[in-house]
């Protein structure tokens, strides 16, 4: 009796992590998060003394991200209607600029100004909103053209000039800290008995903590929170997901589609007004200029997260994630003083990764997640193998460059400065030829195994990828004696997404019976 | 004159039926929208006006957008002006349209970025690299050695945000050799400059001085400052160009030296160089328009010289 109950309870918890996995990737928003995860730990290993995992430098990026953030979740609705807007960046700059301009040069009192900057974004969404929904114009084309009108639009009326410093009501939607005042009254000795205490706590946790507790973040979170609630109660909801999914099957069902079209593109245009007001809040002046390229953030982001750009599917949480994984992206990279260029690459590989982990979620296939763990050990044998494989290409590229250089002077070409810079001295040639013999056995035997789980990716049994990741653990051994023992982190991380690939075929099984019992 | 690139034909044609009185010259900008841009552009107008010449000034779409300004450099050539002053967006993107219009006989005056694998019959601009030298060694005064730096970057992929880079980060760490040098990377984007900093200056406390390539990061190096609280001096503020802002900033207490371009200069003296070349006289193949060290004792004198209330 007690024996059963306990394999009862034993089975039961194994259950219920593998019902936890299915419920956790039937979430839209799981590849970003995903991808956020995996971004966070590799950063926090590579900026060792500058911690990235910090509530502070978290809620940084949270701020950073407000602006665009919420232009991407107006988008998101748009998108969802199987729409687009790439008008968003040149919308948010414009109201950027003229919100300012009617602050400092017409005398407009901050809540006025705001109000206006609200109104143009309207406004402008209806226009978007009537050419689409009531002219059938494409969406593509009537926002293309908005993005050079409003662009346009917002130079000219302020001159493309910078307005000074705005009034500090405008903070109150980016750098405002709900806690200054009482940090201030603290410092001043204004408080007593519990705010005294109160007061002393903020004070001494300011930097590690409260300084970076703005205005930004809490509007960016609190908008999401409003809007899903809005989209999962609401009849407006349910028919941004019927027009995307369905338009003329919405129409006949009795839904007014041009009305709700016309809806959405105006709150995705007061979305990029309200972004640009956030934005505001933190910058140091109104200009023309801002949010350049912004519409295509927000896409990326709105993609990110896991929505359709063909509409019906999609939801916010996951363009949240998308959000902060681009500005995370940023924060990260430079916190780690990647070289710029390659921040670009890195950037871009980010954005396949976390497309890819959306793409292998949606197949629902036991045999791409398997690739796709497979691929992810291939990454790491690789990364494993460019810490002396690069050394070895420098030094062999360098040697390369020298001959080429020494044939032409030998022809008795003249040489371009650049071509000149490539001449080694006997020194330097001897040194590269050290670097290159020294870190040519290393690199076989890294690449050996690159090769190997390149090729399980493609064709294999379990008993191979045991084999495999006992290998990546050998591995560690005279990886470590030749001196790289900063591959070990990638070596362990490759056996462990082998070993877990060996689980996926009977997860899914499992999964699929869990699921006809619950039903 | 300023106008898009889908009005550059239609100008450039009424430019040409009046052009027997006044000869056309190209003046191809790299913003029209940017402050520092904005003052070039006005030299430029004004040497045109002084020089009884026609200019044709057309700036991007977008900053550092480069096939729009191939496309309108070609436009200019086949229709004939004078001579053409840009200011490229790609040192070596440009140089295929510059040896075409070289080679047709029409001068190119390059302005403050140089042209890479291409002869111009001058290149007017300040030397980036020599005054991001004395930007560094400047700036290295302002710190002690060993307190860690922020250097804002301009595009690594250009030759004026690769000289001003390199020339500062030499001489900086040439008088400071145990100061670490932050770097965040940006495309002149004032936005970048910002959201880089904050990251950095809220990761650690001890450093003491943020260095800009170009006055748009010091306002977003600024304005980082300010979100996290700082007051004008607690970090040290360091900026290039000599922008209106940022010299504001500086009578605030913000910035403690800024290495301004003559930008006006820029301008003007590109076009002047353009319309002799035009008339066939001779230019100096490098016209250095110089700089001014602009501190908190010498902001009055900078102010008063370009006109800044």
């Amino acid at each position: 009796m007690t024996d059963i109950s306990r394999a009862k309870a034993t089975t039961s918890l194994q259950d219920r992590i593998v019902l936890g996995l299915v419920k956790f990737f039937k979430a839209e928003w799981s590849g970003a998060f995903l991808a956020i995860v995996i971004l966070g730990i590799s950063i926090e290993l590579a900026t060792s003394g500058r911690p990235f995992f910090h509530p502070s430098n978290l809620m940084t990026i949270l701020n950073n991200s407000a602006a665009i953030g919420i232009v991407a979740g107006g988008m998101t609705l748009v998108i969802i209607t199987a729409g687009i807007d790439l008008s968003v960046g040149s919308v948010m700059g414009m109201t950027a600029a003229l919100t300012g301009y009617v602050a400092s040069f017409w005398g407009f009192p901050p809540y006025l100004a705001i109000m206006t900057g609200l109104g143009i974004g309207l406004a402008i969404g209806a226009f978007n909103g009537s050419l689409v929904a009531y002219f059938g114009m494409p969406a593509f084309i009537v926002t293309l053209a908005g993005l050079s009108i409003w662009r346009g639009t917002g130079h000219l009326s302020t001159g493309a000039q910078a307005t000074p410093k705005l009034p500090e009501t405008f903070d109150m939607f980016g750098r405002y800290n709900p806690f200054s005042g009482l940090r201030d009254a603290y410092k001043e000795g204004e408080l007593s008995g519990f705010w005294e205490s109160v007061g002393g706590f903020i004070d001494d946790n300011w930097i590690n903590f409260f300084r970076t507790f703005q205005m930004s973040m809490l509007i960016f979170i609190g908008f999401f929170i409003v809007l899903t609630i809005i989209i999962s109660n609401t009849r407006y909801g349910r028919w941004v997901y019927a027009i995307g999914s369905n338009e003329p099957g919405a129409r006949q069902a009795g839904i007014n589609t041009p009305r709700y079209t016309l809806l959405t593109y105006m709150f995705c245009s007061f979305s990029a007004a309200l972004g640009a007001l956030l934005f505001l809040g933190r910058a140091p002046y109104a200009k023309s200029d801002y949010g350049q390229m912004w519409e295509l953030d927000a896409i990326a982001a709105v993609v990110i997260g896991g929505t359709s750009l063909f509409g019906g599917r999609g939801s916010l949480w996951g363009t949240f994630m998308g959000v902060i994984l681009l500005k995370l992206i940023n924060n990260g990279l430079t916190l780690a003083q990647l070289d710029t260029f390659w921040q670009m690459v890195v950037t871009g590989l980010i954005i396949l990764v976390a497309v890819g982990l959306d793409i292998v979620r949606q197949s629902k296939n036991p045999e791409s997640v398997r690739k796709l763990l497979g691929a992810i050990a291939a990454v790491m044998a690789f990364l494993a193998l460019m810490t002396p494989g690069a050394i070895f290409l420098r030094a062999k590229i360098a040697l390369l460059e020298h001959g080429a250089a020494t044939t032409l002077r030998e022809a008795g070409t003249s040489l371009a400065a650049g071509q000149n810079a490539r001449l080694l001295s006997p020194d330097e040639i001897t040194q590269l030829q050290s670097a290159a013999s020294a870190n040519l056995t290393a690199t076989l035997l890294l690449l050996v195994l690159v090769l190997a789980t390149a090729f399980v990716v493609l064709k294999t049994s379990r008993l191979i990828s045991f084999g495999l990741a006992a290998v990546f653990i050998v591995m560690i051994l005279p990886v470590s004696l030749l001196g790289y023992e900063i591959t070990v982190p990638f070596l362990v991380l490759g056996a462990a997404a082998l070993l877990g690939s060996t689980y996926v075929h009977a997860m899914f099984a499992k999964a699929r019976m869990l699921d006809v019992n619950a039903r | 004159m300023n106008m898009t690139f889908a009005g550059v034909a239609v100008a450039a044609l009424i430019a040409g039926s009046t052009a027997s009185a006044q000869d056309v010259i190209g003046y191809i900008t790299k913003s029209a929208t940017n402050a520092g841009w904005m003052m070039i552009n006005q030299g430029a107008a004004d040497a045109a006006e002084e020089e009884g010449v026609n200019l044709v000034s057309v700036g991007p779409a977008f900053q550092g957008d480069l096939s729009s300004q191939l496309e309108v450099f070609e436009n200019l050539v086949a229709q004939g002006a004078a001579a053409i002053a840009v200011a490229p967006v790609d040192s070596a993107g440009i140089a295929p349209a510059v040896n075409d219009a070289m080679g047709a006989g029409i001068p190119v005056v390059a302005i403050d970025t140089g042209v890479a694998g291409a002869e111009v019959t001058s290149f007017v601009a300040t030397d980036n690299y020599a005054v991001a030298k004395v930007q560094g060694a400047v700036a290295a005064t302002l710190v002690e050695d060993g307190q860690p730096i922020i250097y804002v970057t301009g595009n690594q992929a250009q030759s004026t945000g690769q000289e001003r880079r390199n020339g500062f980060v030499e001489s900086f760490s040439a008088a400071r050799p145990n100061s670490e040098i932050l770097e965040v990377p940006t495309e002149w984007n004032s936005q970048e400059a910002q959201e880089g900093v904050e990251a950095i200056l809220n990761s650690r406390q001890d450093v003491a001085m943020v260095a800009n390539a170009w006055d748009g990061g010091t306002m977003g190096a600024k304005a980082a400052l300010e979100n996290l609280g700082f007051s004008a001096g607690d970090v040290k503020l360091v900026g290039f160009d000599g922008a209106g802002d940022a010299i504001a900033a500086m009578d605030e207490g913000w910035v403690h030296a800024n290495t301004a371009q003559m930008l006006y200069q820029m301008g003007y003296q590109g076009i002047k160089a353009a319309s002799a070349a035009a008339r066939g006289e001779d230019v100096s193949a490098r016209i250095d328009t110089g700089f001014f060290l602009v501190t908190p004792m010498t902001s009055g004198t900078y102010k008063a010289m370009v006109g800044i209330e």
